[in-house]
């Protein structure tokens, strides 16, 4: 049988072309298993190199956060600046290296993991230094923040085109989350309000209008191509 | 048998190398294999392999570490046969080296051996390999198989001239120089969990014969032709630039039993590379086979590969590295590896010829297929022979894209020759 893509010559035990992966399709052949070239589906149990690496990394992290404990104990007597060491360690943990334990590593989950960890963390220090800035800063900056960081990166993992589109959607939608911001600083640390977030929001809804522009307008890609090539 | 009695035998110069080059997720193994007319009987191969692996002491050993160097230890008894997996030349760990650098494995009517490079080479491989057949053969159908095209009598003790390193014996007085360009670096998007991919073509003997005289050169040349303008296609669609492109360099092993006097079981062989700058223009497929044939032409001379052997041996013979502690010379060894060895060509492409078995055999065997492992930092490598009336070509990769496969296709199609592909593929 021949594989209706590509024309080669497959072997009756071939379910798939090996050259292009298109599925053969001859309804009087029927695979036989008897006819693989290699049994299906044994894979052995092989030593992971990244098992070994993990515990490594782990270990490392673990050595800062065993010293700062022992160190916070023998100066202060009691915990009193080590939570935020181990926080910031915790979060760096999550961030970077918790993904290496996965065989499959879904940006959109592991993006959504450290953020939410960046806000557990800020919700920390602002409970233990009394600061009463989460609810009306810090959890609405970080969450919307988190809420334009994952759709971001939602769309470029799912979406296959439109990465112009998405970017500079995401550029005009953080301009726009930078008056918010200074709202926010505005309500709760009594700052002036529109002072300082129209710069930003200028620069980013153009450079993000651009790169719409640049989506829409082939033309003007080939020319912004040609010229920035490196 | 007791330890005191098995024999050992040094590293030979080519296998020093490998138990030094390899990591914690390569090994340098190769598999030859052998497919039947009827499913394998495990006993009786068993019994035929323990016969077998007292024939051949320096194949059928472990890899065992001295204080300055590593050596082979004939193994006391036969391994156990082993259960096939998805996927040939699964990771030789150095724990399984050290009991036994070679395996067995059966899957319904294929006997595959698969074997530590340190212990042999492809044509000393393929001589164990037939052996073990011939010894199945004889036991399993009664039958008596003629002491030739390969086959030895499995009754006699080894002999000297099989167990010796021949590199040593040689080495002339003038080194050759090691001076070479890097080539072009494929890449990939690596299997995760391991899997090696392995692609099959099956290719009429008569086809190719006949395309490689109307190109005026060998079956190895021509193919080796084919792989080069396949690389130079698949770097073209990868990376259009010619300015970036780099050189296409196919290494491909010679067999050096044919230019020198040696009976040896050991390895002994050498290497060419062709070689093709795409940066000079385009080539044609008879271009390509010019540059093949002249370069195998020029290099595959006793004299050359004389000079190749006697840098290898005169790096060996040095008094400093012979007395630095292993773990010390195993760092510099795998330093030179990474900086010199691999980088030199994009694959290997090794041909292990036509093969011959006494008629007897010939009733009971369908097929042959050599395949090497990938290289410690490049994705494909590529082992061939004939058989009957087939070449078989393997090409095993550790990547996700069968980019190389579809341009070798590509290039026979565009050539008239026929083929017909099989695969372990799995759900990609």
């Amino acid at each position: 049988m021949y594989c209706i893509k590509c024309g080669v010559k497959l072997a009756d035990s071939e379910k798939k072309c090996p050259l292009c992966d298109t599925v053969v399709c001859h309804p009087e052949f029927e695979n036989m298993a008897r006819g693989n070239l290699y049994p299906e589906n044994k894979i052995p149990n092989t030593v992971s190199n990244a098992k070994t690496i993990n515990g490594v990394i782990l270990i490392l992290f673990m050595i800062p956060l065993i010293i700062c404990f022992l160190t916070d104990i023998k100066i202060n007597g009691r915990l009193d600046w080590f939570g935020y060491v181990a926080g910031a360690l915790a979060v760096s943990y999550v961030m970077f290296a918790f993904p290496l334990w996965f065989k499959k590593r879904n940006p959109v989950i592991f993006t959504a993991c450290a953020l939410v960890m960046v806000i557990l963390y800020l919700l920390y220090i602002s409970l233990s230094t009394n600061g009463g800035w989460f609810m009306s800063f810090a959890f609405p900056v970080a969450g919307g923040l988190s809420l334009i960081i994952c759709t971001v990166v939602a769309l470029l993992h799912y979406l296959k085109k439109g990465r112009l589109y998405i970017i500079g959607g995401a550029l005009i939608s953080l301009g726009a989350f930078m008056m918010l911001i200074e709202f926010f600083l505005n309500i709760t640390f009594d700052l002036p309000y529109l002072w300082w977030s129209i710069y930003p929001l200028s620069g980013l809804v153009l450079f993000g209008g651009l790169l719409i522009f640049l989506g829409i307008n082939r033309t003007a890609r080939e020319i912004m191509e040609r010229k920035l090539f490196f | 048998m007791t330890g005191k009695q098995l024999r050992w035998v040094r590293l030979d110069n080519a296998a020093k190398i490998y138990p030094a080059a390899r990591r914690r997720n390569w090994s340098n193994v190769f598999r030859q294999s052998a497919t039947l007319y009827e499913d394998v009987d495990k006993d009786v191969l068993k019994s035929a392999l323990d016969v077998v692996v007292k024939r051949f002491p320096s194949i059928a050993a472990r890899l065992r570490k001295g204080a300055f160097w590593f050596y082979l230890e004939q193994v006391e008894k036969a391994p156990e046969i082993k259960e096939e997996y998805s996927y040939p030349l699964t990771y030789m760990s150095k724990k399984e080296m050290q009991k036994c650098a070679f395996r067995i494995i059966v899957y319904r009517n294929r006997i595959a051996v698969e074997f530590f490079h340190s212990l042999t080479d492809g044509t000393g491989a393929h001589i164990f390999l037939k052996n073990l057949l011939a010894e199945y053969i004889e036991q399993k159908y009664s039958v008596t198989v003629p002491i030739e095209d390969g086959i030895l009598d499995r009754r006699e003790p080894p002999k000297d001239e099989e167990l010796e390193d021949s590199f040593l014996k040689n080495a002339g007085a003038v080194r050759a120089s090691r001076k070479d360009t890097n080539a072009w670096h494929m890449t990939g998007e690596i299997q995760r969990d391991g899997f090696l991919n392995l692609t099959c073509f099956r290719i009429p003997v008569e086809d190719l014969l006949n395309a490689s005289h109307k190109y005026d050169v060998t079956m190895t040349a021509f193919m080796c032709a084919v792989v080069m303008k396949a690389l130079l296609n698949l770097q073209k669609e990868k990376n259009p630039c010619i300015k970036k492109q780099k050189r296409v360099k196919v290494l491909i092993p010679v067999n050096l039993r044919k230019l020198f006097p040696s009976k040896t079981l050991r390895n002994f062989a050498m290497y060419t590379i062709p070689e093709a700058d795409p940066r000079l223009g385009e080539y044609t497929f008879e271009e390509l086979c010019t540059i093949v044939k002249n370069k195998m032409g020029l290099e595959i001379t006793a004299k050359h590969m004389g000079s190749m052997i006697t840098a290898n041996v005169n790096d060996e013979k040095n008094p400093i590295v012979r007395l630095m502690p292993l773990p010390l010379k195993n760092a510099v060894m795998k330093a030179i590896f990474d900086s010199v060895g691999e980088i030199k060509s994009c694959l290997a492409l090794s041909n292990l010829g036509r093969v011959k078995v006494p008629e007897v055999m010939g009733k009971y065997i369908q097929r042959f297929d050599f395949i090497l492992g990938v290289q410690a930092d490049a994705p494909y490598n590529c082992g061939m022979l004939s058989y009957g009336d087939t070449v078989y070509v393997n090409f095993i990769r550790n990547i996700k894209e069968p980019g190389l496969e579809r341009h070798f296709f590509a290039v026979l199609q565009e050539l008239g020759i026929p083929v017909t592909v099989e695969s372990n593929q799995k759900e990609r």
